[in-house]
């Protein structure tokens, strides 16, 4: 810690000097509240990172405005205003020893910096919490192996937002089932790939509960742009009532409901590839998808107590309509978790976007699922297809994932 | 000849084809082996290749204006940012500084050609073929879809599905065997032919920087090309290289694509460090500042460029040592890079500016690479690169550099050495508006990509959302569209240097032999230079060479007195005229060379029948090449003549 | 291209017949060429070093490697070395008929390696190991294919040279085109004591 502490007192001081003045300037052309800003940090690893940040930037900052006005005096004065023709002197090497060594200085005092940063962030021995994240064309699947001290005691599997309890140090172990993509939530730390074949590890601390946005980095073909994520911190007590609901038991709707036709629409459609934990078929045998003879990548997300989460479909579309949604982002931190753990009403959904998704997933979102052209990756689809629902399907599906809690 | 063993007479039989000898109007061209027309040829194939890329650019910008654009389908777009890069990297920026490189080397070192004429056409030759199979992609079935860094496995055969990949892999292929040629060609004519007198630390900037790109190719090319050959073996024959479900690790791929592309980088800039090395000297009437340093900045870069290519993989997870030892490897590089903005300055300090079109490309280079440099060492900082990589951030930073840097050289290089090329002088009036109009574009397209990163946006999405866009005046779609002005801006401003170009086509006016009171041997010959470029080959005393014949310092006051005007030395050197000149003839070899390897490679997509034709070709033209006679066929030709001064020049030899 | 490469004389130095580095234009082109090689064989040899574990189907490079014949044919390929100085010396001493002789017998020991190889992969491919079997699979055939194309190359280069000689049709210093020739000869010869040493001897 006392790194940290070093770090940060040094760059108050510049923060404090020239930079101010620099920084102001720059930062009036900005954006406010802009949710992936690199340089709003709400963790520990992201404040390390941005105390280098305001080591490097300040430093390129004055330099360019030394080498700038040094640039521009030259250029006025040594204007042709019908001088004699200079003698043509070679240059003294004692000036370029000079320029070289000034330089050579400045970033080794970046490099110590650097260097330090780079072994901090590696850090993973204090870790207090494991997440499995993987990623794949075009979401994110969150996978919360049980550990007792944070109340999980199964297995938990989530997608699209990943939530973890402030002031804890997460470790998320990334890999990838397809492509190469990258896990970023700027406001936690930088980014990481996840690369299929290899685990790669990366540190979150979130200091506050709130909501962070986040985007996939690594170009990951056709949906890359409507790859995205958010990380909720939530309050330790409300992070155990968060868990203790995603390990609760299903409960099918009751029989004559719309939402029990709806559990059938998905016994029938959806199961082929979407889990919900202890669903079970008509015979009371256990319902079990089985994505991997369906998708490329072998998975399609748990939907299991789909509506405690925010999104559907990488994060792409909002679960909560706009007021609903809103309320949510620009929650306090005192209140955000509250608002979160309610989850999804029927007064809040987002019915538009979940009506039109289930319509036809593939004019929503860039996929590859186009049966007809399924010949590369062996009959399996890269997305969703098109199910060719009916409304009366849609309406009764709607009302099943709503009970989805 | 001292090599000729054989007798005239039976050489004649000698070859399955006897050279072109008819070298008038299109055929001139087709068929030349002269490194000036080939130099021009790679000059119009590249410009025509920057506007391609330059519309892709636009069709980008016009997506990206609003949120959730809807001018191209994501699909389209994918193909767009990869094509525009990749057109922009391999077909307008390596050609058009070897368009550069042909036609100024060997005038510059006093050489009438290249070591090997006949294989400089065959570089232009299979680098057009090259930038057509890229290109053809467009219109058979899509363009590559992956980025130009291609990352495997999503370039695989199930994640790419389209020929695009393929015509990819392919057209680099050969774009690639076509740079390793020129760049062989290009290090023994600089090693082997210099002008008597000219030792290497005598040799222009220019000269130099051409020759440190080419070791950085020779030895970077044939690592791409593994990479290449690997991708093409899994996606064509099913091998298994990157398949992860077999074992593969996708690292391999960004490994060996790196250790070329971060060299490549160096590639593409040093040239344009080059060429405005040449004219900050000539219009501040001084000598490049500490030319010793300047070269071997040049070369160091090189050389450490060789050692950073896992800053480009920061993110993939590589541990802390290795990504400690690349962070501290690239902030090194800043040095000698430093080195040369500094030396650039004080070149200036104390001179007398001229700020014609050509310096004003020139001083832009110096200022807005300096700012692509600083945003480069903020990222040489790995932790700071993290939030910054694939972000707009990394967007802005290499278009300072590669824009701001590398094109702005080029420009710079067009109008000064246009009347050098042509005989005639490009409108300077016409070349400040080109150069404001691409100044104040390009810091409008690249400048607000600096917040746009910064804040959180990432690259390579074809749409963006007005829900991760922030709040305020200035929010991100705001500057997203100061962006897409800023490109439209610039475009105006490259329209300018097509206007002037036209208008100096039509213009009748001669330039004069030396318009910039220059410095090199380049301007001791005619304008454009005659085939055999020199009509003898000078001899060198000093550094600017051609300078310090027209000028003459005292000792003493140092000051400068002129002793003779360029023109005068050009028609000493006319008077004083090589009475026997032999220079090498035209050639059908090359281009039908370069024919069969493009149908060979094809082959590759379309089956092997189209193979075989190919590989027969290729067999058929080496053989001709081979037994092609080097000893001239007793008909002799005059020489095109542009001053009326008549010269009888042995056509071959 | 170091074929077509070899042949052109440097038609435009006539005039500047000093070269600064002693060597002439077609000898230096021909190192700068075999230094980017190296590059190629570089990249193939650490794909193959990388992946020669890694085998999920087919057999392991322990099961099929039969390093007695291998070892035969490198030798074989390691004395067309040996044949290739001999011609090249006969071609300073311009002695036509040696020089002949000794080319003839360096492309024929060149044919005896690749008529192993040949044989060596219809084996490896009855056992099990195809091109698409394995990662292990794809990288030996690439990197001992390549290697195979450019001793077949060299083969051709052999033969079309004594053809040309024969015919009195060479064009420049004969006795310089043979050395070029043989600079590329050793150059694969070199590049196959590496490929053996890593591929075949050194157990994975």
């Amino acid at each position: 810690m006392d790194i940290v502490n070093n770090v940060k007192s040094s760059s108050h001081r510049i923060r404090n000097s020239i930079a101010t003045l620099v920084g102001l300037v720059f930062l009036a052309g900005c954006a406010t509240n802009a949710p992936q800003d690199t340089w709003q940090p709400r963790g520990d690893n992201a404040q390390v990172i941005n105390n280098l940040q305001w080591i490097i930037f300040p430093m390129a900052g004055v330099v360019g405005v030394l080498v700038f006005a040094f640039a521009a005096y030259t250029f006025w004065k040594f204007k042709d205003r019908g001088q004699p023709i200079p003698s043509q002197s070679h240059g003294k090497p004692i000036v370029e020893i000079i320029l070289t060594i000034i330089p050579a200085l400045i970033l080794t005092v970046v490099g110590v910096f650097t260097f330090r940063g780079i072994f901090e962030l590696s850090n993973t021995e204090d870790t207090q919490m494991v997440i499995n994240v993987t990623g794949q064309q075009w979401w994110w699947e969150y996978d919360y192996p049980a550990q007792a001290e944070q109340g999980i005691t199964q297995p938990i599997i989530t997608s699209g937002q990943l939530v973890i309890p402030v002031g804890t140090k997460v470790l998320l172990r990334e890999t990838s089932r397809d492509v190469i993509h990258s896990y970023w939530i700027p406001a936690l730390n930088g980014k990481k790939d996840a690369v299929p074949g290899r685990i790669n590890l990366l540190r979150l601390q979130a200091d506050k509960p709130g909501l962070f946005a986040g985007q996939c980095t690594e170009f990951c073909g056709l949906s890359h742009a409507n790859m995205r994520m958010e990380a909720i911190a939530l309050s330790k007590e409300d992070f155990a009532k968060w868990a203790a609901n995603q390990q609760k038991a299903y409960t099918s709707p009751a029989d004559g409901t719309l939402a029990k036709e709806g559990e059938g629409v998905f016994l029938n459609q959806c199961i082929r590839c979407h889990q919900v934990n202890g669903l079970k078929k008509a015979d009371g045998t256990p319902a079990l998808a089985a994505p991997d003879e369906n998708v490329y990548s072998g998975a399609a997300p748990n939907l299991s107590h789909l509506m405690t989460r925010n999104t559907f479909a990488g994060a792409k579309f909002d679960l909560l309509n706009k007021t609903c949604r809103s309320d949510v982002w620009d929650a306090s931190p005192e209140a955000i978790g509250a608002k979160y753990l309610a989850g999804v009403s029927e007064s809040c959904l987002n019915a538009t976007d979940l009506r039109a998704w289930l319509r036809n997933a593939p004019a929503m979102k860039p996929m590859y699922s186009d049966p007809t052209k399924l010949g590369p990756s062996g009959g399996k689809y890269r997305g969703m297809p098109n199910l060719g629902l009916t409304e009366t399907d849609i309406d009764k599906l709607v009302a099943y994932l709503l009970t989805l809690k | 000849m001292a090599t000729n063993e054989l007798p005239i007479s039976s050489s004649q039989s000698l070859g399955a084809v006897r050279r072109p000898v008819n070298t008038k109007g299109w055929r001139e061209w087709l068929f030349t082996v002269d490194h000036k027309k080939l130099g021009i040829m790679y000059g119009c194939v590249a410009f025509t290749f920057f506007i391609v890329g330059g519309i892709e650019a636009l069709f980008i910008r016009l997506q990206l204006a609003l949120p959730d654009g809807r001018i191209l389908s994501a699909d389209k777009y994918n193909q767009m940012f990869t094509m525009h890069a990749t057109t922009m990297i391999f077909l307008f920026a390596m050609p058009m500084a070897a368009a550069f490189a042909n036609y100024f080397l060997p005038l510059q070192i006093g050489a009438r050609d290249v070591a090997f004429p006949r294989l400089n056409a065959l570089s232009f030759w299979l680098f057009l073929s090259g930038g057509l199979i890229l290109n053809a992609s467009w219109f058979l079935g899509g363009a590559a879809d992956g980025g130009w860094f291609m990352y495997a496995p999503n370039s695989g055969p199930v994640f790419s599905p389209s020929n695009g990949v393929d015509f990819w892999v392919l057209g680099l292929q050969i774009a690639g065997i076509a740079s390793l040629i020129g760049s062989i060609n290009l290090i023994v004519t600089v090693l082997n032919m210099r002008a008597p007198g000219m030792t290497l630390m005598k040799m222009p900037v220019f000269t130099w920087m051409i020759l440190v790109v080419q070791f950085l190719l020779v030895f970077s090319l044939p690592v791409i090309t593994v990479a290449l050959v690997l991708l093409m073996f899994q996606r064509s024959y099913g091998a298994t290289f990157f398949d992860v479900s077999q074992g593969a690790d996708p690292l391999l791929w960004q490994h060996l694509f790196w250790i070329f592309g971060h060299p490549e980088v160096y590639v593409l800039i040093l040239p344009a460090f080059g060429i405005i090395s040449e004219v900050l000297p000539t219009f501040s009437r001084k000598p490049l500042f500490g030319y010793p340093f300047v070269v071997f900045s040049g070369a160091s870069i090189g050389l450490v460029g060789f050692g950073v290519w896992a800053h480009h993989m920061f993110a993939s997870g590589l541990g802390p040592v290795s990504v400690a030892v690349f962070s501290m490897a690239t902030m090194a590089i800043a040095i000698p890079t430093g080195v040369k903005i500094f030396n650039w300055l004080l070149t200036m300090w104390g001179g007398k500016i001229w700020y014609s079109a050509a310096m004003k490309f020139a001083i832009g280079l110096v200022v807005l690479f300096t700012i692509g440099g600083l945003s480069g060492v903020t990222h040489a900082v790995a932790p700071s690169d993290t939030q910054q990589t694939d972000t707009y951030y990394i967007v802005a930073h290499f278009h300072y550099v590669l824009f701001g840097g590398m094109v702005f050289g080029l420009f710079s290089g067009f109008y000064y050495w246009w009347p050098k090329v042509f005989g005639k002088m490009l409108n300077e009036k016409l070349g400040t508006w080109n150069f404001w109009f691409m100044v104040i574009g390009m810091n409008l397209t690249f400048g607000p990509m600096h917040i746009l990163g910064l804040q959180g946006q990432p690259r390579r999405m074809y749409v963006w959302t007005e829900a991760r866009a922030g709040e305020g005046f200035f929010n991100l779609g705001f500057w997203n569209m100061v962006s897409s002005i800023g490109s439209f801006i610039l475009a105006v401003g490259v329209l300018f240097f097509i206007i002037n170009v036209i208008k100096t086509t039509r213009n009748k006016e001669r330039a004069p032999l030396d318009p910039w009171d220059a410095r090199t041997l380049e301007w001791l010959t005619t304008s454009p230079p005659k085939v055999h470029n020199f009509d003898r080959i000078p001899v060198v005393h000093h550094l600017d060479e051609f300078f310090h014949r027209k000028y003459v310092e005292d000792e003493t006051t140092h000051v400068m007195t002129q002793v003779a005007k360029g023109e005068d030395l050009v028609r000493a050197e006319e008077a004083a005229a090589d009475a026997d000149i032999h220079m090498p003839g035209a050639s059908y070899w090359p281009l039908l060379l370069s024919i069969g390897v493009a149908v060979l490679g094809m082959g590759i997509i379309y089956g092997t029948p189209i193979m075989v034709v190919g590989a027969l070709v290729v067999l058929f033209s080496s053989f001709g090449w081979v037994l092609e006679p080097s000893v001239p066929e007793p008909i002799d030709f005059d020489s095109p003549s542009h001053d009326g001064h008549t010269k009888e020049i042995a056509s071959l030899g | 291209m170091a074929d077509i490469a070899t042949h052109d004389t440097d038609h435009a130095t006539d005039h500047g017949h000093h070269s600064s580095t002693g060597l002439s234009n077609n000898k230096l082109a021909m190192w700068l060429f075999l230094g980017s090689e190296c590059l190629l064989f570089g990249g193939l040899i650490s794909t193959y070093m990388l992946y020669r574990g890694r085998v999920q189907n087919g057999p392991h490079p322990s099961q099929i490697y039969d390093i007695p014949f291998t070892s035969v044919s490198s030798f074989v390929l390691l004395m067309s070395s040996l044949t290739m100085v001999l011609a090249v010396s006969s071609a300073q001493r311009k002695d036509d008929a040696k020089t002949n002789l000794w080319l003839v017998i360096t492309a024929l020991l060149g044919a005896t390696f690749i008529g192993g190889q040949v044989y060596e992969f219809t084996t490896f491919y009855r056992e099990g190991l195809g091109f698409t079997t394995s990662l292990f699979g794809s990288s030996f055939y690439a990197l001992t294919g390549f290697h195979g194309v450019h001793v077949s190359i060299g083969v051709i280069m052999l033969l079309s040279l004594m053809g040309i000689i024969k015919k009195g049709k060479i064009t420049g210093d004969k006795a310089e085109v043979v050395e070029l020739i043989g600079l590329y000869w050793h150059f694969v010869d070199i590049v196959w004591i590496i490929i053996f040493t890593l591929v075949y001897l050194i157990p994975s």
